[in-house]
């Protein structure tokens, strides 16, 4: 019995193991690779001055990283549910309907196609001033460029919101709908519904979503590019800057690990929810 | 009838075969740095002319990006070609960056080729010499020379300053109408901060010939210092087309941008053809791209070939000069002759001969290059 329970086990390994192996080989590796050469010294010694320089130079980039893709991230949450809301709760079947078509165009448009567009828009004299001119909402003289850290968040927010609500309009959707038919007949209005009915019973799905959108955001190096790469800027532009015009991968790597650091934080929330869900049975 | 059939496709797959060798073609592989009109320009212009010449040779270029970061990419493929060991290389021809040239020939990665082609004695300037103070005589031609310049609108701007101190000045009275793109951005922000540390840290000379000393850093920081006051009165834009596009949008009336992308984009109508150019003194700097044959190319016979062709002055009159309004590679003595005046002209419109010998200058050398980028990072931008 122990045997065949033993060969089972060899199977079983045997059938992962291409998965394994590429994910070693193209992953793990790599990794390993990358962390060496952060902590390894020009004539082939241990060393933290590769940190040392990354922590100097671009301790006020790697900060403002962090608090646009936080912000952004927040800013994500609440348009995603608000859309995915209106799509499950919604009364107006045609406005919902075009809701639904409409929100997820963004969802097949490339990064650096959404950085090109918003460059055009954003920009002092760009196609947003001129229609808020035009509608008198602003004067001319009160407009301003967007194309600092306001452009990166609005890019982000306007390409990872369908991601986010496709997500979560689709766990809405899966709900049962006699909690949500209960609650309107006992007078409760639209919003609180989304909040204390919905919204709890999506949870798990909305962290996912804001999680994988938290990570992808962290490592865009085009929108950055295209709209701020001036200081401050985000991490990316600095590693692509280190390689390419100084072609300094010591440092480079140093800071690929700083913010593998702040993508494991993000990888840790996600782990714990995903225990937490298997422990209740979820 | 089965066999019949058999036999025709067999004699078919036999006819073909032996064609093959006739008419296979030989592909001359080029790889080039730069922006995407560089590939335009081999793909569109220089292969087709090369293949009609040369019958049975395919020109296939390829592009690494915009740079030095274009370049380096070159530079990481010969260089792991020649640690495996291989044979032959699969880069017939390449473009490069000044930075580029310099590490390739000192890692031995390219072959000494002028002497053996026609066009070797038409190139005169310093820069077929001499790459950012490494020596690489022999090794490499011009393919252009381009050059910075400060791009205005002489609307918003009558009387346009003449120095980086009348700049200075300027700019204090016409806060945020100065724009470039810092040295994240593309090339003519590096190359606006290089001016502005030979201008302002009286090292001019050192920074282009040396001999390096890293004790020049304090002079170079106290420079770098003068231009995190300058920033707070200027816009800074995203990318060398950054600068462009702000200009033409009425965001910025001034700025320093690549004097061939700038006639290009007058040229398409991206640009208000009323944006003039001037060169400040004492100048900013301006960069050739090479070209280079790689050490062990598999056709290297043809990329001289090709080279030769590429150099001719016909072709330098023609496409750099007339399609691309680059400054040519050779000696423009040769280059005149082929155009009309109305063509020379219209190239040096607004910075003249003179004043481009007089205000065009190189990069400053790598090891004093490094210095002041990294010195822009830790002194302006913090």
């Amino acid at each position: 019995m122990i045997a065949a329970a033993r060969t089972g086990r060899w199977r079983a390994y045997a059938l992962i193991a291409p998965a394994l192996i590429v994910i070693a080989a193209f992953f793990v590796f790599p990794l390993a690779l990358s962390a060496i050469l952060a902590f390894r010294a020009t004539g082939g010694g241990f060393t933290f001055d590769h940190f040392i320089k990354a922590w100097d130079l671009y301790r006020t980039d790697l900060i403002f990283t962090v608090g646009i893709v936080a912000l952004s991230t927040l800013v994500i949450g609440v348009v995603a549910i608000a859309i995915a809301g209106y799509l499950t709760l919604g009364e107006q079947p045609r406005a919902v309907a075009i809701l639904r078509w409409l929100y997820r165009w963004p969802l097949f448009i490339p990064f650096i196609v959404t950085g090109q567009v918003m460059r055009t828009f954003l920009a002092k004299n760009g196609m947003l001033n001129h229609a808020l001119i035009g509608v008198g909402v602003i004067e001319p003289l009160q407009a301003q460029s967007l194309l600092d850290w306001r452009g990166i968040v609005i890019a982000f927010v306007w390409k990872q919101v369908p991601f986010v609500t496709l997500l979560v309009a689709g766990a809405m959707a899966s709900l049962e709908t006699q909690h949500i038919e209960a609650a309107r007949n006992l007078g409760a209005r639209r919003l609180r519904v989304l909040w204390d009915i919905v919204l709890p019973q999506v949870r798990g799905t909305l962290l996912v979503g804001l999680v994988l959108s938290f990570v992808t955001m962290l490592s865009v190096l085009s929108v950055p590019m295209m709209i701020n790469p001036n200081s401050p800027t985000m991490i990316t532009v600095d590693i692509a800057y280190r390689i390419s015009t100084l072609s300094d991968y010591h440092v480079a790597n140093a800071l690929c690990l700083m913010s593998l650091v702040v993508a494991a934080g993000a990888a840790w929330l996600y782990l714990r929810h995903a225990a937490a869900a298997q422990a209740s049975g979820g | 009838m089965h066999v019949r059939s058999l036999l025709t496709m067999t004699a078919a797959a036999v006819v073909f075969a032996a064609a093959g060798p006739t008419g296979a073609q030989t592909t001359l592989n080029v790889v080039t740095a730069g922006d995407q009109n560089m590939v335009d320009y081999v793909n569109n212009y220089l292969g087709p002319k090369f293949e009609a010449q040369n019958p049975g040779v395919k020109v296939r270029a390829v592009g690494t990006g915009p740079g030095d970061a274009g370049s380096q990419k070159i530079y990481e493929k010969l260089s792991a070609q020649q640690k495996a060991g291989a044979a032959t290389w699969d880069t017939d021809v390449a473009v490069v960056h000044q930075r580029g040239a310099a590490t390739m020939v000192g890692d031995k990665l390219l072959l000494p080729y002028r002497n053996d082609i026609a066009a070797g004695k038409l190139v005169t300037r310093d820069t077929a010499r001499n790459a950012l103070g490494a020596n690489v005589d022999g090794y490499v031609l011009p393919m252009f020379h381009s050059q910075i310049a400060l791009a205005y609108n002489p609307d918003l701007v009558k009387n346009p300053p003449k120095s980086f101190a009348e700049l200075t000045e300027w700019v204090k009275k016409n806060p945020k109408q100065f724009g470039y793109n810092g040295v994240k951005g593309g090339m003519s922000g590096v190359g606006f901060v290089m001016g502005w540390v030979e201008a302002k840290s009286g090292l001019a000379d050192k920074l282009e010939k040396g001999p390096y000393s890293a004790t020049d850093k304090a002079a170079i920081d106290k420079a770098l210092a003068g231009l995190k006051d300058f920033n707070k009165d200027v816009t800074l834009t995203p990318g060398n087309a950054g600068t462009l596009d702000m200009l033409n949008r009425g965001e910025i009336a001034m700025g320093p941008v690549w004097v061939d992308m700038f006639y290009t984009w007058v040229a398409d109508g991206k640009l208000n053809p009323k944006t003039k150019l001037l060169l400040p003194s004492p100048g900013l700097p301006g960069q050739p791209m090479y070209y280079v044959i790689p050490a062990k190319a598999a056709n290297a016979a043809l990329a001289k070939k090709f080279i030769d062709f590429a150099e001719s002055p016909q072709v330098q009159a023609d496409g750099i000069v007339k399609q691309f309004n680059w400054y040519p590679g050779i000696d423009p003595q040769h280059v005149q002759a082929k155009l009309t005046p109305a063509e020379w002209n219209k190239l040096f419109a607004d910075v003249t001969p003179d004043e481009l010998a007089k205000y065009g200058r190189p990069f400053p050398l790598s090891s004093y290059f490094t210095d002041i980028v990294e010195g822009y990072e830790r002194v302006v931008l913090k």
